[in-house]
């Protein structure tokens, strides 16, 4: 069953239109709305305190996900636990990205992660049928997004496994996004380059109250079509009625579709996130694909913020179709994410490499904790900023306690 | 024809932005321009401009933001004024997002600056100045442009007593805070659900490190409520709700203890319209 999740009748209706402008952009990352889900949820000190009044959490389809059987590919992959780090100081000299190096890295990484070599790896996980989507992360262009490099050796991997250029797409959920960063056919030719929605800034930032570039004459988003009403995350949190929440997130119901993209044209996906934070947690690799791969997602930053990095992956159309992960931290930002802010931002010159999502958040949570205290950034530890990782394992889509966890250096 | 109403709503618009400053125009350093008008976000619309973090913001008591970029050549600047309701509210979000304080002394005002970012605080007025390739090249224009921008900014500074709620002894330099909600918290400790201190964007709480002896820190959080009763409220309410990794220790009508994640300790203490909160206590805290 790759579809059918639908559990609750489909609202679309767009209800009141006005122009306040309530819609919020990517989200702090702040989990104060309530308890999560993941969190508490088997804690050995869920005793020691009585419920806060406030612990409701809203009801998802989790379960519909959790229902289909799991393919060969399924979350976490081969390498439950592993995570690769591979580093070079040689590889941003003066904040340029270097391609010899950076390409060298991946290689390195690659044949580390699977122990086979970088052509045997190939096998591992693709063939030559597959059409493969890389998602990017073009949040901060330039600066801390997914460098073009990466992506370069990426693509070259693929193609040396037989698989066509045009098989490959490099993907966000923002076009304009994927413009800014870069990611244009002349940058990248042969190369599908698609945004599963547009969103007119203008209109957004107050500029125009023409919107007619993206609001359609039957009252929808035109990128309406480009998302799947068969496959969803609902979750019980409408969305706000407003045009502008509505100019930027394209349903504002209870329901989260998949892009079309994912359900009906990849047949795998490769995640390359950045390494940066939202706010005292970290928009990586879970988040880059949770919030990624879906629409109407601001709703879901109150309770279900960090659980919503493992409900939306948890669905078949991610589940079983995303093989690899690959975190670039060649630049990466310890404070002031999810936006870019170069008075945070460092040269890493790392990039990271794992099957299982969840393994190689919970290893670069600890990592980021680690910078943010070296730089006097204030650090909350309570376990409740990983418990979603700790649900993910639960959920048996990744394995990120000892001894299973492990972060190799290569 | 432009309505009343719509003439009303731009002139008060107008009249907010331009009570106190004045951007800077083309020229405040050599060869540079504005590049493009200046867009001002209001309460409703600050979710447009910032990419999350907004609620810090609003929190703390966020009236408005003017944003201008500037150019030369290649080079570009991009300057953000934030409006606070007050001195106080200015001072809080400048003490969260500064960082470790660098000043740079040709700014003649409390400021954080590096190649990258300038953070400066000035009355009610917190601004930042943004080098996104960090050229330190730029560093001079970048002063150039706070020196101008700031000549129209009044210089009234918030209550220098209020951090006095806080003892002094072992207090470490420069880890002073204000809180006025739980996402001014949020970076620092976890006792509960949402706001459960109860500061509703209303109640400044101060909060500072203190040297241990065993090397790491503990923290010290003082709320002063409007009256006992509801710092009562709010003890009684955070005894009830306080997380659940967080376990009491010892309890009295009018403090307690507990022990956390990490096992390290947390006292909590009511005392007339205040509350004190000690926590990451190396050493289990009597009452």
């Amino acid at each position: 069953m790759r579809k059918g999740y639908r559990s609750l009748p489909a609202d679309n209706g767009l209800g009141r239109r006005d122009f306040f402008k309530a819609g919020g952009a990517v989200g702090a990352g702040l989990v104060l709305g309530g308890r999560t889900l993941s969190a508490f949820a088997g804690s050995p000190q869920s005793q020691a305190a009585p419920a806060p009044k406030t612990s409701v959490r809203p009801k998802t389809n989790i379960e519909d996900a959790l229902k289909v059987p799991r393919t060969a590919h399924s979350l976490p992959g081969p390498f439950p636990g592993k995570v690769v780090e591979v580093n070079d100081p040689k590889a941003m000299p003066d904040g340029k990205p270097e391609a010899k190096v950076i390409a060298a890295l991946f290689e390195k990484g690659l044949t580390r992660l699977t122990d086979a070599s970088f052509k045997a790896s190939f096998g591992l996980f693709f063939n030559a049928g597959d059409v493969v989507g890389i998602k990017v992360n073009p949040v901060g262009p330039g600066l801390i997004s997914t460098r073009l490099e990466l992506v370069d050796a990426v693509i070259a991997w693929l193609e040396s496994g037989g698989l066509p250029r045009k098989n490959v797409v490099i993907w966000d959920r923002f076009d304009y996004m994927l413009k800014d960063a870069g990611f244009t056919p002349e940058r990248f030719p042969g190369v599908g380059i698609e945004g599963l929605q547009t969103m007119d800034e203008a209109a957004q930032e107050g500029k125009t109250q023409d919107n007619s570039h993206w609001l359609a004459k039957d009252g929808t988003h035109v990128s309406a079509p480009n998302f799947d009403q068969g496959v969803f995350y609902w979750a019980d949190v409408e969305g706000p009625k407003d045009l502008a929440y509505l100019n930027q997130h394209v349903f504002n119901g209870k329901y989260s579709y998949f892009g079309k993209l994912l359900t009906q044209r990849l047949t795998k996906i490769i995640n390359i996130p950045v390494f940066k934070n939202t706010g005292n947690a970290i928009s990586m690799a879970t988040k880059n694909i949770g919030y990624g791969a879906v629409c109407n997602t601001n709703r879901l930053h109150g309770t279900l913020f960090l659980d919503v990095c493992v409900e939306v992956p948890a669905f078949p159309v991610i589940r079983d179709k995303m093989v690899l992960n690959i975190t670039d931290a060649l630049r990466a930002q310890y404070d002031g994410g999810p936006a870019e802010n170069a008075k945070f931002a460092y040269l890493h010159n790392s990039i990271f490499f794992a099957t299982d999502p969840f393994a190689l958040d919970m290893v670069c949570h600890k990592l980021l904790v680690e910078k943010r205290k070296s730089m006097g950034v204030a650090v909350n530890e309570n376990p409740r900023f990983t418990e979603y990782l700790r649900y993910a394992e639960r959920l048996g889509l990744g394995a990120v306690s000892a001894p299973k966890l492990a972060h190799l250096k290569a | 024809m432009v309505p009343f109403c719509c003439l009303l709503v731009v002139f008060c618009i107008e009249h907010a932005l331009g009570a106190d400053i004045k951007l800077p125009g083309d020229g405040f350093a050599p060869g540079w321009k504005t590049g493009g008008a200046p867009r001002t976000f209001l309460k409703a619309d600050l979710f447009n401009h910032i990419d999350g973090g907004a609620e810090l913001f609003l929190e703390f008591g966020f009236e408005n933001v003017i944003v201008q970029h500037y150019v030369r050549g290649k080079a570009e600047l991009a300057l953000e004024a934030y409006e606070m309701e007050g001195a106080e509210a200015a001072l809080g979000v400048y003490l969260m997002k500064c960082g470790r304080e660098t000043p740079l002394p040709g700014i003649p005002t409390r400021n954080s600056s590096e190649a990258a970012q300038f953070t400066i605080l000035k009355g009610r007025y917190f601004i930042l100045i943004d080098n996104p390739d960090g050229d330190k090249a730029l560093v001079p224009a970048m002063t150039a442009l706070a020196a101008t921008l700031l000549e129209k900014i009044p210089a009234f500074s918030a209550d220098a007593r209020l951090f006095d709620l806080l003892p002094k002894e072992k207090r470490l330099a420069g880890s002073e805070r204000l809180l006025r909600g739980p996402f001014g918290l949020q970076p620092y400790y976890t006792f509960g659900e949402g706001d459960i201190l109860g500061l509703k964007g209303r109640i400044f709480a101060v909060l500072a490190n203190y040297e241990e002896p065993q090397g790491q820190a503990s923290t010290r959080i003082v709320v002063p409520y409007p009256s006992p009763a509801e710092a009562l409220t709010v003890f009684r309410g955070l005894k009830a709700n306080l997380d659940p990794y967080l376990k009491i220790l010892d309890a009295g009508e009018t403090a307690f203890s507990f022990v956390d994640f990490r096992e390290r300790y947390g006292r909590v203490r009511l005392s007339g319209a205040k509350l004190d909160l000690a926590v990451n206590l190396p050493v289990r805290p009597t009452l």
